[in-house]
């Protein structure tokens, strides 16, 4: 999987190589699936237009999901995430590529902040 | 202009929301977790990887706590977007919807497959704001995690945005 990153490899400024995310309508069953999530606004599409969506919307836990494996991944396997956090700026949809990518914004010691998002194709 | 937030709602600030409630996160609830969202990390398969990355055992993805403690619910309890009714003690707003607004973690310590967690939501701030669609509230509820040995493992702050 992924190598592992030091501190001696990083510096503030550095960009995170992009992840690309896309999931199809059966990933979104998936995991709502696994988090019993009977949300109708990720399955039942006529359900989502009449609350205005165009359609299907991924899920903003599913996201944060993504943005957790990202950094996860970049740190390698004997880093740890201490903390995460997101905030939802606007709908996503399946069939559609999201890029997660990120910076490295301090360097304080051993800890790492990093300043972390994900666009749409829009 | 009258509030959104009534007194009484503010009066809940700091309480707990429902009882708490607890779980054991099996193997496979981690697995299905990570494949769903097509997190193929050695470390929740592979037991000599998890290891190698010192951890004791296979960890659990952490976000999966938000959703693996759900206790079981009857069809009746479901409301007309498929959700369930709030479980725990209503906040009374005068608002028409609540969209998730995100959510903040703090990881103290891994989550190993097979743990029993309990969680503890409270109420953790309640804050009217003006916007340029008017007036909303942001509703933020801190979910305190612990394994069996009672260890605080995470900590977690959903917001809401209610208008």
């Amino acid at each position: 999987m992924s190598a592992q990153r030091f501190l001696d490899d990083i510096k503030a400024g550095d960009e995170l190589p992009a992840l690309i995310k896309c999931a199809s309508r059966a990933q979104l069953f998936l995991f709502s699936a696994a988090t019993l999530n009977p949300h109708r606004i990720h399955y039942d599409i006529d359900y989502a237009r009449e609350e205005g969506h165009p359609d299907l919307l991924v899920h903003g836990p599913l996201q944060g999901a993504w943005l957790h494996q990202f950094v996860r991944d970049w740190v390698g396997p004997a880093g740890r995430i201490q903390e995460l956090s997101w905030q939802n700026r606007s709908s996503a949809f399946p069939e559609s590529d999201l890029t997660f990518r990120g910076r490295v914004t301090e360097i304080d010691g051993g800890d790492v902040l990093l300043e972390v998002w994900e666009e749409d194709e829009g | 202009m009258d509030s959104l937030i009534p007194a009484e709602s503010m009066q809940l600030v700091g309480e707990r929301l429902s009882e708490p409630i607890a779980a054991t996160i099996h193997t496979e609830d981690a697995q299905r977790f990570a494949l769903a969202t097509d997190d193929r990390n050695p470390i929740y398969f592979d037991e000599a990887a998890a290891r190698k990355a010192g951890y004791r055992t296979l960890p659990v993805p952490p976000t999966l706590l938000a959703w693996a403690l759900a206790p079981p619910r009857p069809l009746d309890d479901l409301r007309v977007d498929g959700l369930f009714h709030a479980a725990g003690r209503r906040i009374p707003l005068n608002v028409d919807r609540v969209m998730a607004a995100g959510e903040e973690w703090e990881f103290l310590a891994p989550i190993y497959v097979e743990d029993r967690i309990t969680a503890e939501t409270r109420l953790h701030s309640l804050e009217e704001k003006v916007g340029r669609s008017g007036p909303f509230v942001v509703q933020i509820a801190e979910t305190r995690f612990t394994n069996q040995d009672g260890e605080l493992v995470a900590l977690q702050r959903a917001g809401g945005i209610a208008r």
